[in-house]
Order: C-alpha cells, then structure tokens, then sequence
C-alpha cells in the first residue's frame, strides 16, 4: 500500500477538524499575545493552517486549482512577512521594544 | 485591462526614474500617466478603442474587463491622480514613494475585474502591502510607526479569515471561479429550497468578515480611526477613497454571485450595515482630531454602502459607481485644503480658524466639499445619497430610515468645519495654495449635484 493510498483512507473532515483547530490557535494567538514576533508567528499559523485545507480539498477532488493557490498563499505570505518585519524593525529603532503595547499613542 | 498595463509600466519606469535627480517633476509624470490609465479605460467602456490583443495575453477565466469593471478603473485611476496633483506641492516625496501607490492600485485594478478568487486574493495583497510601508512613510514620527503596524497587523489578521472562508468555499462548490461556482450541483439543490451545505455558509460568512476588515465596517472598523490618523494625509485620503471603493466592489461580485440563493447573511448584514452608520456618525461627533473626524465619517460612508452590497444582484452597479465618484471628490476637497492649513502639526480645528478671510475661494471650496460630504442638496453628495436609499428603499425601509438618522447626525459635526473657517479670526498665516485645482473639484462637485443625468449618460 502506497503513503498516497494511507493519506485518502483519512476522511475529508478529519482534515477540517484539524485545519479549523490549528487556524483557532493562530487566532487566539494574535489575539491574545502581547509580542510582535508571535504575532507574526501566530498570523503565519493561520495562513499555513489555510494551505493544508486547500491541498486536502484539491487532493480529494482531484483538481489542481487548490494547490496552485497554495502556491499564492506561500509567495504572499512571504512577502507579506518581509514587510511586517521591516515595520518592526522600524518600530524597534524608535521604541527598543517589540511589545505591542506601545500601539496606544494614537487616541481620540 | 489597458488601464493595469499603463499603471504597472509607468511605476516601473518611475522607479528608475530615481537615476535622476528632479524630484518635483515625478508626481506630475505619475498623475499624467493616471490620467492617461483613466482615459483609455473610459475610451474602452464607451467602445471607443479596444486593445483585443492586449487582452487575450490573460485568460478570461482569471480577469475580464467589461464595460463597469472599465468604469471602475477608470475611476480609481482619476481618484490616485488627483491624489497625486493636489499634494504635491505641500511635501516632495521620492519616486519610491509613488511607485508604491500605484503598484497599489494595480492590486485596486485585480479586484474590480477578477473572475477566479485566486485573483481576489492576489488583488487584496497587492493593494495591501504597499500601503502597509505607505502607512510607516514617516519613519521618525511614532504615530506613523503605529500605523504602519497596526494596518500591518489587521491586514494580514483579516487574510487569514478571509482564506480560510476561500478554502471552505473551494471545499463546499469544488470550485475557485465565479461563475462555477453558482452552477456547481450543490447550489442547484440550494435553489430548490434545499439548506446550503455548512461548508459553503461557514466560507460565506468568513470571506464576508475579511472585506468587512478592509472597508472598515463596525464592528470590525477599530483599527481605523487609529490608522488614518497616523498614516501621511496622502496615504490616508488613498485608503478612505481607493481601497474603500475597491472592496466595494470586490464584495459585491462576491455576493451577486450568491445573490439569489443566500438569503440568510442578508438578516446580519443589515444589522452590521444600521451598526456602522449610527457609530461612525456618533463617534465623529466628539472628536478634536480633524483626521480622526474624517476617519468616523469614512466608517459612516462605509455603512451607507453595505446597504448596496443588501441589493445585490449584478444589476445596479451604477449606483456605486456615482456614490464613490462623489464621495471621492468631496474626500479630496476637504482632505488637500485641511493638509495645507494644518501644516506645521496642528490636529485639531483650529486649523481651519479664518479661513474665508485668508483664502475666500479655499473657504467656499472647503464648504461645497463638506456639504457633498453631509448630502446636502445641489451636491454631487446629496445625489448619490438619493439614488442609494431611494434604491434600497424597496429591499429594507428600515435600514434607510437609519441612514437618514446617520445624516441628520452627521450634520453636527460637518458644522464644525463651518464654525472654524467662516466664524473664526485666522490664528496662523499658512497660505492656501492650487485654489485652481479646487476650483474645478468644487465646481465638478456642483456640476453633479445639479446636472447628474447630464453627466452620467455622458460617462456611464
């Protein structure tokens, strides 16, 4: 029995149940956490929980359109990335911290 | 689809036009390429010209452009355009600067014309992540860091529910195009009575909160008053214009392709729509900061066009189309005349102090782009406004009842801008500068308000 063959024996909404459960995680991560660098974390997380979705969905239907967005998600997420990090860097020099509590200057 | 071509090449060629050291003449390169993007679109939807070849090098299956999608980039790219010529002689900035915003708008372009959900996607990152470094352009002034972060934060906080809803809606339809996806066999079931599968309800619902982050509806509009303060004006006056319309009009193309069918998020799609306008329009009413006012009213604004988003259909972008064109303009007005007057970092209205005495064309200009704001009649405001509730009328009396509420409220604080520029003494000397330009967006604001058939059968 070919790895291929062991992957499809697993139903459709296991492979939900987890993507739902890692994207929740992320979630409450950016939600809750007080650090930059995990938030980034945490967004990534979520992006990638998204990517394992759409290849269990392209696999099972046998179309290839899902993959190719995860190809998408990958590239934009990386660029996505080298920006937030520029930011941060930005931030760092004008702070010296990566907290995001500093983001309370701005009030009504 | 010329209107992407000519944006994309004349901001690569910005780019290298950094070689050189004559700064004050990039901006003027930009617009004039803008406007050149506006009028051969505009040329395309009237069937003018056509650029056949140039449009079969992207299957039709990714983008297409019709006669509205045309329109609609013709508008964008006129909006980013006056943008550019009305600020450019308050600061100078580099050809980094505006290649950005139009690399931007390209992304505004993707999202106006996509058929594949791919290219949505595409369209929304590439809008987004220019203006995520647009935000931080002032990299020593900590508001703008802020800004920069927090827009960074919530844009790719709301990618991520936004593909999640993409992935479930692949899942439930097994297909990522448009116009599949309202002929897959589990919508035929869904038309006969039948409950939508949880799958495609759940990427509904979730793809819908992801533009809800981008056109800063309540209650997911937090991160933007914050944000459009922080940011340049330039930049500001960019994200409430283009990317509020873009989104627009990406969700409508989203849910007119489920329009018949999903009747169910329409129920909490009012309520969020009735929730926008009385907080935007109330929140602006104790606010000291002029951008920050400006930010409530832009929320406000977006609550009166998720009532279009209720009705539809396919049918009737027009309404949208004349709606942006108007609220553009006015945003433009006030925008460039509180720029100049605020110069050296007052926030507050007092900025605006004496105005009619310094400058009495600035002052009138000011006072016509305030009232197209507040939909007061004989302004290109008071039309759109008409159109919009005297068309969602019909679907939800209530929600309009509610949007006339927001108005009255919203009159409180657009007198602000009145009291200080007509009843004040001038508290500084900053001159008003290009009254021309105003000028004329004054008067094609008027033009709209009296004369709106005129106009639109000419354009539309």
């Amino acid at each position: 029995m070919s790895i291929l063959s062991v992957f499809n024996q697993v139903e459709i909404s296991h492979y939900i149940y987890l993507s739902t459960v890692l994207f929740s995680i992320g979630l409450f991560g950016v939600l809750f956490r007080r650090n930059a660098i995990i938030l980034l974390m945490c967004i990534e997380l979520m992006l990638n929980a998204v990517n394992l979705l759409f290849t269990a969905f392209s696999s099972y239907m046998g179309d290839a359109d899902g993959q190719i967005f995860v190809f998408f998600i990958m590239v934009v997420a990386a660029a996505e990335a080298a920006v937030g990090l520029a930011i941060l860097v930005l931030v760092y020099r004008n702070t010296r911290k990566t907290d995001v509590s500093f983001l309370d200057q701005l009030k009504g | 689809m010329i209107a992407l071509f000519v944006t994309f090449f004349s901001a690569a060629v910005l780019l290298f036009l950094g070689l050189n050291k004559r700064e004050s003449s990039y901006s003027l390169f930009a617009a004039l390429a803008l406007f050149v993007s506006a009028g051969l679109s505009w040329a395309c939807s009237a069937n003018l010209v056509s650029f056949h070849g140039l449009e079969s090098w992207v299957p039709a299956n990714m983008m297409q452009f019709g006669k509205e999608q045309h329109l609609f980039a013709a508008l964008l790219a006129f909006i980013v355009g006056f943008i550019l010529l009305m600020f450019r002689k308050n600061e100078v900035i580099g050809n980094d600067q505006l290649g950005l915003m139009m690399f931007s708008l390209c992304g505004a372009y993707m999202m106006v014309s996509y058929q594949h959900l791919v290219m949505l996607f595409l369209g929304i990152e590439v809008l987004s992540i220019p203006l995520f470094v647009l935000a931080g352009a002032n990299k020593s002034n900590l508001a703008s860091n802020e800004a920069s972060l927090k827009y960074f934060l919530m844009g790719a906080f709301s990618t991520g529910i936004f593909l999640l809803g993409t992935a479930f809606i692949y899942g439930g339809t097994g297909s990522l195009e448009l116009e599949m996806m309202g002929i897959k066999p589990s919508f035929m079931h869904a038309m006969q009575g039948m409950p939508l599968p949880v799958l495609i309800n759940a990427g509904i619902v979730l793809m819908s909160v992801g533009l809800l982050f981008k056109v800063a509806a309540a209650p997911f509009h937090f991160w933007a008053p914050d944000v459009y303060e922080g940011s340049p004006n330039r930049t500001t006056l960019y994200m409430a214009t283009v990317v509020k319309i873009a989104a627009f009009v990406a969700f409508y193309r989203f849910l007119s392709t489920f329009g018949g069918i999903a009747d169910a998020w329409k129920g909490w799609m009012s309520v969020l729509g009735a929730i926008t306008i009385l907080w935007g329009n109330l929140a602006a009413l104790n606010q000291a900061s002029v951008k920050r006012t400006l930010a409530f009213s832009s929320i406000a604004h977006a609550g009166y066009l998720v009532m279009f988003l209720l009705m539809a259909d396919g049918t009737n972008t027009w309404i949208l189309w004349f709606y942006g064109l108007a609220y553009a303009m006015a945003s433009l007005l006030v925008f460039s005349i509180a720029n100049q007057v605020s110069f050296q970092g007052e926030r507050g209205f007092a900025a605006f102090d004496g105005l009619s005495k310094k400058s009495p064309v600035a002052a009138i200009a000011l006072a016509v782009g305030v009232l197209s704001m507040a939909g007061i009649p004989v302004s290109a405001g008071f039309n759109a406004k008409f159109y919009l509730f005297s068309f969602a009328w019909q679907h939800m009396p209530w929600l309009v009842g509610v949007g006339l509420l927001g108005s009255a409220i919203s009159v409180g604080y657009y007198f602000k801008f009145f009291k200080h520029a007509f009843m004040n003494q001038p508290s500084n000397d900053n001159p008003v500068v290009d009254r021309g330009w105003l000028m004329l967006l004054g008067g094609l604001i008027l033009l709209l308000g009296a004369l709106p058939w005129a106009v639109l059968n000419v354009i539309y």
